[in-house]
């Protein structure tokens, strides 16, 4: 191979990476676009760090370059003994105590207590099991695989796990928080900007790790006490051959529907599924034909996963059972 | 030294080529009539003795033998074993006698043994002897036979026939049933806790059993032996009698016996057919020459629903409709009731069914040999966590609950 073809290789490769690092920097799941307070002060913090890195990296090899290429000459002892001192102690001690008083002084604020809402979220394998507490609640309101949450407001989020580790993660409302099964660990978040962003597991948690996924939903104040209150109420669940199905084939041994008698713990809250915006945690759409896909043979979609396959069901009580299920608003 | 090799090797090659003729030529007698050569047959003997000690289950490993199990090991060593092991009462063919080992009278051939040591026999059988293995991978369907086998020894005849003799069928029922209620009782209720009542599960479960069971993918031995011995042809009357006891049981009082009356309270023991024997007719496992670690009293027949701990119950009734909270266990309710909702007929009606029954039933589908139909691979899922106590509490639970009726009267 020419030295020529080689240095072609290199440039195309480099300019693919840079095409691949750049498209991170936009949409729903960048931290270099933020939507919440806690992300916009990492960003802050990233630029400011970067900044700073590329300001002394420069210097650095600047000063390298003249010492040996430009002023070349000896150095006198005390010329030495400063720089030595000066750039070896003084100045790294200046530097670093600066970044980190300004890396410690932000940090707290990423842990600020919320203005009410309280949202549980705790990692199963492989999805999200979400519940909402009103201010002053006794009981919460349980919802899953998404993530809604008011702008504007300072909303905690306790995070726990059911068997290993997790780490929930939405880039563009803030910083990433572990999940420990048997512990409570707790973060809040500020979004500022409403709108669709995506979370995900940010811990290797097995098979299906990748596939573990969320939407956050950011909504105006006054929307999302709509929509919470929407949320809270039972199922309409109407009758029909899709909910005749639902309750003949056992669904609700694992799946709760609000407002009949399917009060499975074990899987997902179902009772407004129709209305979250994805499927599986957030790796298939919401539609009737994912549905029937996804309940045909989940293990397709997610290895490893709890839901059992329900090929066996005729078609025709198939495609009901999606259709009810995508009308549970 | 290089000469005794030498030798060694030479001789090697001749011993190998004087088998390959024996061998080839077919010059070794396999006559059954001839028999083995002098010695062979204590070295074989000998062997098996000591295999069998050798590989037995450790002592503390062998269940309560109760005589609930005792009755259920008669019906199937009935079936599936007496035509070679000649039981209390009845002579060996002439065939049998003439077969290479000849299989003992079962009397003798328990005698020595220890209940651990006839069950590993009963589950492994015995190569090159004609003692199969049991037909199947689960490990715990020998412990009825061997409640039996530990029971045989004092057995007269006339025991052993009260045990297994056949029971009364009205005019109505099809061939072949009166073999099937050997075990299940005339009006499908057994009145033994180890074997499933019948009458509660519906044609298209009952079916569907059968089918599973005759094709390999449920596993138990017994059952599969039970479902190859009766023709094929006959298993839709037998499907349609057996179920119809549950939707007639309401009206009649069962099978139009005497002395069922009342039986629809779900009483189990309320219901025990002409023709079966009462439990008294076992001899007690403790006049069994070999200790075994029978605790008669124990296991007292229908303890499984008057006495019911309540507070196992409510555990019970906790888990199956999901009110515990409890995220690993999906709700029993959910496919087997008590539910407002229609269930899909496939699922078998647990409410009222034996609480021994359930809790074996509930581990081999944890432990993954039970196999089933299409929908199998839902009950495995949902078995994977239960703890030995959660299965003795939902198995209670539903052994407390009165049957539902069948799906038509709802």
């Amino acid at each position: 191979m020419t030295t020529r073809r080689r240095r072609a290789i290199a440039v195309r490769a480099g300019l693919a990476a840079a095409l691949t690092a750049l498209a991170a920097c936009d949409g729903p799941q960048s931290v270099l676009s933020p939507a919440g307070d806690d992300a916009s002060q990492l960003t802050t913090l990233f630029w400011v760090m970067l900044v700073g890195a590329v300001v002394l990296w420069t210097a650095m090899n600047g000063f390298f370059f003249w010492i040996t290429r430009i002023r070349t000459g000896e150095m006198s002892r005390k010329w030495a003994e400063a720089l030595i001192i000066g750039g070896g102690i003084l100045f790294p001690v200046v530097v670093l105590t600066a970044l980190l008083s300004y890396g410690l002084t932000i940090m707290p604020d990423q842990r600020a207590p919320g203005d009410g809402l309280r949202v549980r979220i705790t990692g199963e394998q492989w999805w999200w099991r979400v519940e909402y507490w009103s201010e002053g609640a006794d009981a919460p309101v349980v919802s899953a695989n998404e993530l809604r949450l008011p702008a504007g407001l300072r909303s905690d989020i306790e995070l726990t796990a059911a068997r290993v580790i997790h780490s929930f993660w939405v880039p563009a409302l803030g910083g990433k928080m572990d999940m420990f099964p048997g512990r409570v660990t707790e973060t809040s978040l500020a979004p500022h900007t409403p709108g669709t962003y995506r979370g995900q597991c940010a811990e290797f948690c097995g098979l299906s790790h990748a596939l573990m996924a969320f939407r956050a939903v950011v909504l105006p104040e006054d929307e999302f006490d709509a929509w919470l209150a929407r949320e809270a109420e039972d199922s309409a669940a109407p009758p029909g051959p899709g909910r005749d199905v639902f309750m003949a084939e056992g669904c609700g041994a694992c799946h709760t529907v609000r407002g009949t008698e399917a009060a499975g713990q074990v899987g997902p809250d179902l009772t407004h599924v129709g209305s979250r915006q994805s499927l599986a945690a957030g790796i298939l759409p919401m539609t009737s034909d994912a549905l029937v896909d996804w309940i045909a043979d989940p293990e397709a979609f997610k290895p490893g996963v709890e839901m059992p396959g329900y090929d066996h069901l005729p078609q025709e009580d198939m495609m009901a059972l999606a259709r009810w299920l995508e009308g549970l608003k | 030294m290089k000469r005794v090799l030498q030798t060694l090797a030479v001789l090697a090659v001749l011993g190998g080529l004087g088998a390959a003729v024996v061998v080839s030529f077919g010059l070794y007698n396999v006559s059954a009539r001839v028999g083995h050569l002098p010695g062979v047959s204590w070295v074989l003997h000998t062997t098996f003795r000591n295999a069998v000690s050798l590989r037995a289950p450790k002592h503390a490993d062998v269940p309560p033998l109760s005589p609930e199990m005792a009755e259920l090991g008669a019906r199937h060593f009935d079936a599936a074993c007496a035509v070679c092991h000649a039981p209390p009462g009845r002579i060996r063919t002439a065939t049998m006698r003439a077969m290479l080992p000849e299989p003992p009278r079962i009397a003798d051939a328990v005698a020595g043994w220890t209940p651990a040591e006839l069950a590993w026999i009963v589950r492994e059988g015995v190569k090159m002897s004609g003692m199969p293995h049991w037909p199947s991978v689960r490990d715990d369907e020998v412990w009825p036979v061997v409640a039996f086998l530990m029971r045989v020894g004092e057995m007269t005849g006339e025991d052993y026939a009260a045990l297994t003799a056949p029971p009364r069928m009205p005019a109505r029922a099809p061939e072949g049933a009166a073999y099937c209620a050997g075990c299940h009782g005339v009006d499908g209720r057994s009145g033994n806790p180890h074997i499933p009542r019948l009458d509660i599960l519906g044609a298209p479960y009952l079916a569907l059993s059968l089918e599973t069971y005759r094709g390999g993918m449920r596993e138990s031995g017994v059952m599969r032996h039970a479902a190859s011995e009766v023709p094929e042809t006959a298993l839709p009357d037998l499907v349609r009698y057996f179920a119809e006891q549950g939707s007639t049981d309401a009206t009649t009082g069962g099978a139009g016996m005497p002395g069922t009356e009342g039986a629809a309270d779900g009483a189990p023991r309320a219901s025990v057919p002409e023709g079966r024997t009462s439990t008294g007719a076992v001899p007690d496992g403790t006049a069994s020459p070999t200790p075994g670690p029978e605790a008669p009293g124990t296991n007292a027949p229908g303890t499984d629903t008057p006495g019911a701990d309540p507070g196992l119950v409510a555990r019970g009734e906790a888990l199956a409709l999901a009110s515990s909270g409890d995220r690993d266990v999906p709700a029993c309710r959910a496919c087997h009731g008590p539910s407002a909702d229609r269930k899909s007929a496939d699922f078998p009606e647990l409410s009222g069914q034996y609480a021994p029954y359930l809790e074996t039933q509930l581990k081999i589908w944890r432990d993954g040999t039970r196999g089933g139909g299409p929908r199998a691979n839902l009950m495995t899922r949902a078995a994977a966590e239960l703890g030995d106590d959660d299965i003795a509490a939902l198995a209670a639970y539903y052994a407390s609950l009165s049957p539902q009726s069948a799906p038509a009267e709802e």
